[in-house]
């Protein structure tokens, strides 16, 4: 790495300015007014101050969570989340709280500004649950549109002819869905991206063994919907 | 309107810097404004975080679609959302994490309390007795002590603790003597008609989901619905008054002699005050009315008392631990200790007393000055008569045996609130002379038990500064006062006079002392000859700043004149300083900008300080403010292709 | 070619080494080799221990001191509790010296009694400060709180930054004053700050029902790679980049399988050792049991909980020197605990020899008792540090006779004080070759606190 030539002349200046302060005694310096500097031009600057992303606030994640869930109640989601299923998908609420960064007034314990491991994890936890219950709501019982609040499309009705076309049209709806704006202001590599997934889970799912519950699609789609409730855009602000 | 945050640069010391130091010069001109109708991603990212910000969360497909039309206007869009529950939430949620005005500790007021403990019927079948500790009672093998003796149950029953003993069955005559069958008010609606019939969720069909007594407290230990519970007969008594009761005893027996009924300590004597009062009327809800009258008791179906399931820390209701998005939101829901009820409802009269600042746009200064606040059924209870169980021990020897001058005057609380009714919240204009916003809520006051704790909380939360002692040191000394003790008095210069405020607030409760039977200095405090004075003067006045007039007022040393003034003086004072605006304008600020304010954000916080105050100190104009700022839609969008500030469409 | 960042550092090091007599500290990459394989365990008795009971013991009244007494205290449950004259009638402790030690304990001390020979004490802390969350943020991060908020990382960050960024739970945090602040630290060593040890198994869990982990790791993958330009796309890309590690920390957490044994159930299980239902402190129990679990199985650096609540203003101090009487029977099992279990790297070596333990409190309780019979805040503290690279069975720093207040015990830099929390904290750090300045504003070494080893 080249040295900066600022820290050069200033670590000079300063070892110059010891020495010189080391050898003689202090010195009055007579007061001289000098002449305005030319003004050759101006230039503007933004000078905003700039900060990190943040993460979005915990309460915000919880009702945008329960929005997603078709606007329940904690305690409605956490059933509907649970489903048959016991707590392979869902455990309950006060397993996540204190990792999703809730503060505790009682005990002073100031909430979290910062994602950390855990809190990753139990981002993935509580949105494959929300993706899984939502593929089951939306693509496989197929309610109206409107009833939909995460996949408002219909899949292509044979399997395998998705082109990027096709998948481009659907993702834009869960892009808006999570990410808050439409998929062509997104980064150029994002789309071709997530098409690879759909299609890279889709065939794995055709292979897999066990069968899951999903079909091959369904599981495409929901990898999709992980992709985006997961993603750094969706927790940062 | 803010300004926007660009400066013109003087390029000769520009460049000068720039070659000094290797920095690149400042970026080029901001590229023209984008076409109306077309939204680019800055607008996107800027309507989600407005969303997070106002409406609580991410947009939605549809809000998005909304956006997008031409005729979106983004004025009127942050206009609407300057009120709703969002809104509310996301103020409240600043202070909150500032004051953090949610209890972790129990309370009990004693003649409020029962305890419910277990003895065995005369069928050998188990049998409820619900009682208070410390009750009079007129058979001296009881008095002070449960209602059955340990010769009638085989048992020592002591609240707070398990009972001691071998249970055995309780004669009927025993039980029909000494208790009696109440319909209690958590259990009816209509506890006080003459014959209850309004059973919770038999009769009583809809009542509000958020009370929820615990199933022990429905049900009798054989699973049947509890339809009346039993209670020792003093704790029965209804009236408001009873009268004050002289055993005869003057002395304890013997610690030779076997005490009556099998009990464990000897009853109470009489008190000097007792004998001399003997028969006179006392107000059954004080401490008093429990230690002095065998005639006091909780009330029709026992309003003036709560319930539990056991003899100490054991549930009465069910409510959240949880509920971030607010009470109506759970995240769980559990049997909590019957001391932890009231407390729970202190929370929520804080959260609801900010609330409504925030909803109905109020001055803020309120939050310290306001008179008024919300009550829902159980703190209409606890105001009502609950209360006033926290006094009076010491207090009494200066002649208080009942509050006199309460920070929430019992007569204000609106009359038709049943202790059942969680979810109806009414407003009450006016608590009383003492009461100044949050610093006379319970909550405040048991979450900060001491002056200096409340003023402290003060100190930060309202004027954003804080007591940090650096390398101050301390060297030993006699002084007792802090302000002058070398190495303290960096902090405590500045503490002490501020906890001035809260000296006739007594610690670890609400309690008000009120001047007229509290002077500053108590003439009738003497010191013995060890230098010491009696109890109750030691325990409300400092004997470290005793003069020829007597003792301080605890905490009032270093500002009589704040002492004196109260809780309302310190609203007062600290509301009228500039720090109170700026503090509160810096909070909201540094929340919706996500990041602590700096040094470049001072020509923002001062203009947005001037609006607030020019505004009457509305939080809605500074949000306004704030979320209209350039510096609101610049904040935290560090894309290195972002466009300058001021360059884009709306 | 010397580059500005070798400039600093030979400078910074070198003038600090001039400055305390040390030799300069080592590279980043000696620190990392020396220090592979330590543990570290920090434990935060909440809310301000009453020293006077164990770490520094007064039984007598002197000056503004009243000592623990029959009249305040219930010692029933207190096994060290020997009953001494008091004035008065009521009775007070005997001063407890273990044989062979020079060191003197109050009996709260519980088991520290029986490992004199392991322990380090420091009293006469200055905390200048009485209120609990500047306290709790002093004792762990050496800075007081600047306008409320934290200015420095907690120790337990600092250690995770440098030895622990390759742990797959580099730092645990379960109600512990954990701060992650600072402009040089590694995104992968946010604190997995968790209310309970319980909810890490559950956190963890996965269903196989509708995806695999295959697949769940594929979106991983992808948003790592969306992390990634996002970062690129970014002025400042700390965030961004924090979040492609923490994925990459998801996955090898998600692969290590460990959701069942980090549960409570399992935990007790594998340490029946330690005791879970005390009457203060059954939840620091397993949390001490989650320790010693990731230590063995290498996959922690650091372990922090806080323990109890001492803060005993009122009646509830009769059972203070109880309370303390747990917390320390714990850390001595905790300590026999990693005895018994082999280090998971090093051959031949028991964990205890390279877990290091420091517990703090917010700062400690008045010498007077107060009129609700309780003790209120006082600016003083002891520390305890457990560690085979501190000085054992040794104490250092005091406090006055009279008034319990910190008295000076060494020439600093600037000038003769009392020990505070930043020396300790710097001290502690520096024992690891972890160069203090590099995380803390203030604070010196103090090398008689250290084995002669650990300061060379």
């Amino acid at each position: 790495m080249r040295p900066s030539r600022g820290f050069l002349v200033a670590s000079l200046f300063a070892a110059s300015l010891s020495a010189g302060c080391a050898a003689r005694l202090p010195e009055h310096v007579q007061a001289v007014s000098l002449p305005s500097p030319e003004v050759l031009g101006v230039t503007a600057e933004d000078s905003a101050p700039k900060a990190d992303l943040r993460m979005i606030p915990p309460e915000a994640y919880m009702r945008t969570y329960l929005q997603l869930f078709g606007g329940l109640a904690p305690l409605d989601a956490q059933k509907l989340a649970r489903g048959k299923e016991g707590a392979q998908l869902f455990d309950n609420w006060d397993a996540y709280v204190s990792a999703l960064g809730f503060a505790d007034y009682r005990t002073d314990i100031p909430r979290l500004t910062q994602t950390n491991a855990l809190m990753v994890a139990t981002f993935e936890r509580l949105g494959v649950a929300l993706c899984d219950r939502a593929v089951e709501h939306d693509l496989r019982a197929k309610p109206p549109m409107r009833e939909r609040a995460i996949f408002a499309f219909d899949v292509l009705p044979a399997p395998g002819v998705m082109d990027e076309g096709a998948f481009g049209a659907r993702f834009d709806v869960l892009h808006r869905t999570f990410l808050g704006y439409p998929r062509r202001l997104a980064p150029a590599a994002r789309t071709t991206r997530f098409f690879q997934l759909y299609r890279d889970i889709v065939g794995m799912h055709r292979t897999a063994d066990p069968k899951s519950r999903f079909t091959p699609e369904e599981a495409g789609w929901a990898a999709v919907c992980y992709g985006l409730v997961r993603h750094p855009e969706f927790h940062l602000y | 309107m803010i300004s926007r945050s660009r400066s013109p640069v003087v390029l000769f010391a520009a460049v000068a810097l720039a070659s000094l130091t290797g920095l690149r010069p400042a970026a080029s001109a901001p590229a023209p404004a984008a076409a109306a109708g077309t939204r680019t991603l800055d607008d996107y990212r800027h309507f989600r975080i407005a969303s997070i910000d106002l409406v609580g969360r991410i947009p939605t497909r549809d809000e998005l679609a909304a956006f997008e039309r031409p005729d979106f206007d983004w004025d009127r869009w942050v206009e609407s959302h300057l009120e709703g529950s969002a809104y509310v939430e996301r103020l409240t949620r600043i202070y909150m994490d500032a004051l953090r005005l949610e209890p972790n500790l129990n309370f009990t007021a004693v003649p409020s309390q029962l305890y419910r403990q277990e003895i065995t019927g005369p069928d050998g079948k188990p049998v409820h007795v619900l009682y208070r500790g410390g009750q009079r009672r007129l058979r001296e093998s009881t008095d002070g002590d449960f209602c059955l003796t340990p010769d009638e149950t085989g048992l020592v029953v002591r609240p707070m603790a398990a009972a001691v003993g071998t249970p055995k069955k309780t004669s009927k005559k025993a039980l029909d003597t000494y208790t009696v069958e109440v319909k209690p008010w958590w259990l009816y609606r209509d506890y006080k008609a003459e014959h209850p019939t309004e059973r919770y969720k038999q009769g009583w069909a809809n009542p509000d989901p958020q009370f929820r007594p615990v199933d022990a407290l429905l049900d009798e230990p054989n699973g049947k619905p509890t339809m009346e519970v039993r209670v020792c007969r003093e704790e029965a008594h209804e009236a408001p008054e009873g009268h004050i009761y002289a055993s005869g005893r003057a002395k304890p027996p013997p610690t030779s002699s076997p005490l009556p009924g099998g009990r464990a300590k000897a009853a109470p004597v009489d008190t000097a005050y007792a004998i001399k009062h003997k028969g006179e009327a006392i107000a059954c809800d004080t401490r008093e009315g429990l230690s002095m009258a065998v005639d006091c008791g909780c009330g029709r179906g026992l309003e003036r008392c709560t319930p539990n399931s056991g003899t100490g820390d054991t549930p009465a209701f069910q409510y959240p631990n949880h509920m971030p998005l607010g009470p109506d939101l759970p995240l769980d829901s559990a049997g909590q200790s019957a001391l932890r009820w009231y407390p729970y409802w202190w929370s929520r009269e804080a959260v609801h007393f900010l609330g409504y600042l925030f909803a109905e746009d109020r001055d803020f200064r309120e939050v310290l000055t306001g008179k008024e606040t919300w009550v829902n059924g159980p703190l209409a209870q606890f105001y009502k008569t609950v209360q006033r169980g926290a006094c009076c021990g010491p207090e009494a020897n200066f002649g208080m045996h009942g509050e006199t001058e309460p920070l929430f005057d019992p007569a204000r609380v609106p009359t038709d609130l049943l202790p059942h009714d969680v979810d109806r919240w009414e407003r009450v204009a006016d608590r009383g002379a003492h009461a100044a916003g949050i610093l006379t809520m319970p909550m405040y006051l048991e979450k900060y038990a001491s002056a200096r704790a409340r003023a402290a909380a003060i100190y930060n939360d309202f004027l954003c500064k804080s007591f940090s002692a650096g390398q101050a040191e301390l060297t030993p000394s006699e002084d007792p006062d802090l302000t002058r003790r070398p190495g303290c008095q960096t902090c405590h210069a500045t503490l002490e006079p501020l906890a001035a405020y809260f000296a006739r607030v007594e610690p670890a409760s609400y309690v008000y002392l009120p001047e007229s039977l509290f002077p500053q200095k108590a003439a009738t405090c003497k010191k013995d000859k060890a230098g010491k004075m009696n109890g109750a003067c030691n325990a409300l006045y400092d004997v470290a700043f005793f003069d020829d007039k007597g003792p301080t007022l605890r905490s009032a040393h270093a500002s009589p004149a704040h002492a004196s003034a109260g809780p309302v003086g310190a609203a007062a004072d600290l509301t009228r300083m500039p720090e109170f605006a700026s503090c509160a304008v810096q909070r909201v600020t540094s929340s919706f900008l996500g990041r602590p304010t700096t040094a470049d954000d001072a020509r923002l916080l001062q203009s947005l300080t001037k609006d607030f105050v020019r505004s009457g100190f509305r939080m809605r104009s500074l949000v306004r403010g704030v979320v209209l700022s350039d510096e609101y839609r610049r904040a935290n969008d560090d894309r290195v292709d972002a466009p300058p500030v001021g360059t884009e469409a709306r | 070619m010397t580059t500005r960042r070798t400039f600093l550092k030979v400078l910074g090091t070198g003038a600090a080494a001039a400055m305390v007599g040390l030799p300069p500290l080592r590279s980043i990459a000696d620190i990392g080799q020396a220090n592979d394989g330590e543990f570290f365990l920090f434990i935060h008795a909440a809310g301000g221990w009453d020293v006077t009971l164990w770490a520094d013991p007064r039984n007598e009244a002197r000056g503004i001191l009243h000592p623990a007494s029959t009249e305040n205290t219930d010692p029933s449950q207190v096994r060290l509790w020997r009953d001494a004259p008091l004035e008065g009638g009521a009775k007070t402790f005997e001063l407890i010296r273990p044989p062979g030690s020079s060191l003197v304990l109050g009996p709260g001390a519980g088991g520290l009694v029986d490992i004199v020979d392991r322990i380090t004490i420091v009293n006469g802390l200055a905390m200048n400060t009485v209120a609990h969350p500047d306290g709790a943020t002093f004792s762990a991060t050496g800075r007081h709180l600047q306008g409320g908020r934290v200015a420095s990382p907690s120790v337990d960050t600092m250690i995770s930054n440098e030895l622990g960024k390759e742990q797959l739970f580099p730092t645990v945090s379960v109600r512990f004053p954990s701060a992650y602040v600072g402009d040089n630290l590694d995104r992968r060593v946010v604190p997995l700050t968790i209310g309970d040890v319980g909810s890490i198994s559950r956190t963890l869990s996965r269903t196989q029902l509708y995806d695999a982990n295959p697949e769940r790791d594929r979106v991983t993958a992808l948003l790592s790679l969306e992390a990634e330009d996002l970062a690129r796309r970014s002025t400042y890309h700390d965030v961004a980049d924090g979040m492609r590690l923490q994925y990459a920390s998801l996955q090898r957490m998600l692969a290590s399988n460990l959701g069942d044994v980090f549960s409570a159930e399992g935990l007790k299980t594998a340490h029946p050792e330690l005791t879970y239902k005390t009457r203060f402190l059954g939840a620091a129990a397993l949390d001490a049991a989650f320790a010693i679990e990731a230590m063995k199985r290498n996959v922690v650096r650091c372990v922090s909980f806080a323990a109890g609540n001492f803060d005993t203003h009122a009646g509830n101090y009769k059972t203070h020197a109880h309370a303390q009487q747990e917390l320390f029977d714990l850390v001595t099992a905790t300590l026999r605990s990693l005895d018994a279990i082999p280090h998971p790297t090093k051959a031949g070596a028991k964990l205890s020899e390279h877990t290091h333990i420091l517990v703090v409190s917010e700062f400690c309780r008045t010498p007077q008792i107060n009129l609700g019979n309780g003790r209120d805040h006082y600016p003083n503290n002891s520390a305890l540090v457990i560690s085979p690279r501190f000085k054992p069975n040794f104490v250092f720093g005091a406090t006055d006779a009279d008034q319990l207040l910190p008295r000076p015990v060494k020439r600093f830099i600037d000038g003769e004080r009392a020990i505070a929390p930043p020396d300790l904290l710097a001290t502690f750090v520096s024992a690891f070759g972890i160069d203090p300045r590099k995380y803390m504003r203030d604070g010196e070494i103090v090398p008689e606190l250290l084995r002669a080893a650990a300061a060379a």
